[in-house]
């Protein structure tokens, strides 16, 4: 099945392909355009009373944003009465079935050119947390066609002001469910994930002495102490390991760049100049770091090994570099560079070739990528009223997540939740598998 | 009935006419007016009620009146000390010097462009460097503490250069 689904993908990204090497397009390269799937989104039947009829249209809408925001594929939704798209390759549907505080979510994809089905999957839950288990078929459907599951049952942490106090938020990663996980009054910033999702790290100054690395449990909780040595402890990262946390402390009295065990203690120390080094992050390998360092005069991005040593700088085509992120394949690192009244946001090899520009206009700062590396999500003021957006790194504008009038900045994308959720197969690979 | 609306109406537009006139009286007679009249209401209540303490004010008073710590300011992405910063460093040393007891924290800010986490570092190289000068002013660096607010507590709101030179300080606190 996969062949022929992979050899469809192929024949129908060939004029897409054509189209967008257009000559115009030279500024803004895209990263994967124009190979998306086309699918057709089907209604899911609802099943039981009233409260089940207006949940599954809900359940639809949240399904049809899924599937469209996988960058993955493209979607029709109505039909045309006595016509059928004809250049389709797939339809995703089912039923919605809720019975008293439950909902049975049968989530069906079927190859149209093969009519066949791909997959037939039922999804229990609570009613409570109807939305996970539309994301869980989501990310079902995005495997069928890529081998690799989505990103619609992953988190976005972020820092969310009121007033003079910023608290630390999570919400899904389409923006909704968004809460806060502190009541500090003080000021979170700088989020980053463990590497299995259950923990978040972030500096505050809740402790009164300045900026201090604490850890919360990502379900919520009491923020722990990590790093509260003097002067700055900023900017945590765990390892791809989770064994060990990047971070700058300024406890010799530079702000360097030293690595730490997973609770905080013995800090070794990466980087040594009279500049400020700061904002690190972690190569997937764990083998590498980048960070910036204004050791050249203007902040730049540098590439070291995790003993400090192989120093490089990342790219020499952009002045003014900042807040790297490295990509979950470490095929590329994304970053900030200043424009007069703001950032861009750019994207390079890590060993600085092929620089693209990803967003322009407004201010664009701290990029994040998701965990199957098809987006990334950033802060902007590009609409003038502060947000998180997400790019798909294609052509397609950054769409604004709704955070229902929430100010928001330093988003930090969840890895995938272990396990696929809530999920009961109900099919077997083999049964998937079918049309071979 | 008609003769009366008309009556009301310049009636009205007499009665409006003359707040008018009244207001703008009143306007124009206010600002002399006020001045005196609170002065002179104020002052014969306060003064019965301080003549008491005079005596022991004196001496706390005058320290705590000289007690304001001048800002240094940066340019732009930089933590060197300008020549105004250290004419006010020189002032705040000489501060220190006469009030022994004195400690203070010394708040590094920055202006809102740059990052976030950038912003940190900056912050706290600015108040390093304002400390460094005072200690090196012969200042005990036991009495001076530092904490970096980067970007996260803006003297000035607006998004212009007068903002952003005004957000680009080591700030004193006295502790």
């Amino acid at each position: 099945m996969r062949r022929k689904a992979l050899a469809t993908a192929i024949l129908l990204a060939l004029p897409a392909l054509a189209l967008g090497q257009s000559p115009t397009d030279v500024t803004i390269k895209t990263t994967k355009g124009g190979l998306r799937t086309r699918i057709h989104c089907e209604w899911l039947e609802p099943k039981g009373d009233k409260a089940a009829h207006t949940m599954s249209v809900t359940a639809e809408e949240v399904l049809a944003n899924d599937l469209e925001n996988s960058a993955v594929f493209t979607l029709t939704r109505a039909w045309v009465p006595g016509q059928q798209p004809f250049d389709i390759q797939a339809t995703v549907g089912g039923t919605w079935a809720v019975s008293g505080n439950t909902v049975k979510l049968t989530g069906e994809v079927r190859d149209v050119p093969a009519r066949r089905p791909l997959l037939v999957r039922e999804y229990r839950g609570s009613t409570a947390e109807w939305r996970s288990l539309v994301h869980a078929f989501a990310d079902d459907a995005v495997r069928l066609f890529t081998g690799e599951p989505g990103v619609a049952q992953t988190r976005i942490a972020f820092i969310s002001g009121q007033g003079k106090a910023k608290e630390l938020y999570v919400m899904d990663f389409d923006g909704a469910r968004a809460h806060a996980l502190t009541a500090d009054q003080s000021i979170a910033l700088s989020p980053a994930w463990s590497p299995e999702g259950s923990l978040i790290l972030f500096t505050s100054y809740r402790g009164g002495s300045g900026p201090q690395v604490f850890v919360i449990a990502s379900a919520g909780g009491r923020p722990y102490l990590v790093s509260g040595r003097q002067g700055l402890n900023t900017t945590p990262s765990y390892s791809p390991d989770g064994r060990e946390i990047v971070c700058t402390l300024s406890q010799d009295g530079n702000p360097e760049i030293y690595v730490l065990d997973a609770r905080g203690g013995s800090p070794r120390r990466l980087t040594d100049s009279r500049s400020i080094d700061t904002s690190p992050c972690w190569s997937p390998t764990g083998r590498e770091i980048a960070f910036t360092s204004d050791r050249a005069g203007t902040p730049q991005v540098y590439v070291m090994d995790h003993e400090g040593g192989n120093l490089r700088r990342l790219d020499y085509d952009v002045e003014y570099t900042d807040s790297p992120a490295w990509s979950p394949k470490g095929d590329r690192i994304a970053f900030v560079a200043r424009t007069g009244s703001g950032f861009d946001i750019y994207t390079c090899r890590p060993n600085g070739a092929d620089t693209r520009l990803v967003v322009s206009g407004g201010s664009n700062e701290n990029p994040h990528w998701s965990p199957d590396g098809r987006h990334l999500v950033f802060a902007s003021n590009r609409d003038s009223v502060p947000g998180l957006y997400v790019t798909d790194l294609d052509d397609r504008p950054p769409r604004r997540l709704d955070l229902g009038g929430l100010r928001a900045q330093s988003p930090a994308w969840s890895p995938r939740p272990p396990g696929a959720g809530p999920a009961v197969n109900l099919n077997d690979e083999e049964k998937r598998g079918g049309t071979r | 009935m008609k003769s009366l609306t008309r009556w009301t109406a310049i009636l009205s537009l007499a009665v409006v006419a003359g707040l008018a006139a009244g207001c703008a009286k009143k306007a124009a007679e206010t600002p002399p007016t006020p001045p005196p009249a609170q002065p002179q209401e104020t002052p014969p209540t306060p003064p019965p009620t301080p003549p008491p303490p005079p005596p022991a004010p004196p001496t706390p008073e005058p320290e705590h009146v000289s007690l304001e710590f001048e800002p240094a300011f940066f340019d732009f992405d930089s933590f060197t000390l300008r020549d105004d910063a250290r004419t006010a460093l020189d002032h705040d040393a000489r501060m220190l010097r006469d009030n022994g007891s004195t400690h203070v924290t010394i708040e590094g800010h920055c202006d809102e462009r740059g990052t976030v986490e950038y912003n940190q570092a900056l912050g706290e190289k600015r108040a390093q460097a304002a400390r460094d000068y005072l200690v090196a002013a012969g200042i005990d660096a036991s009495r001076i503490q530092i904490i970096s607010y980067g970007k996260e507590r803006p003297f000035a709101d607006g998004h212009d250069e007068s903002a952003w030179q005004q957000n680009r300080r080591a700030h004193f606190v006295t502790r």
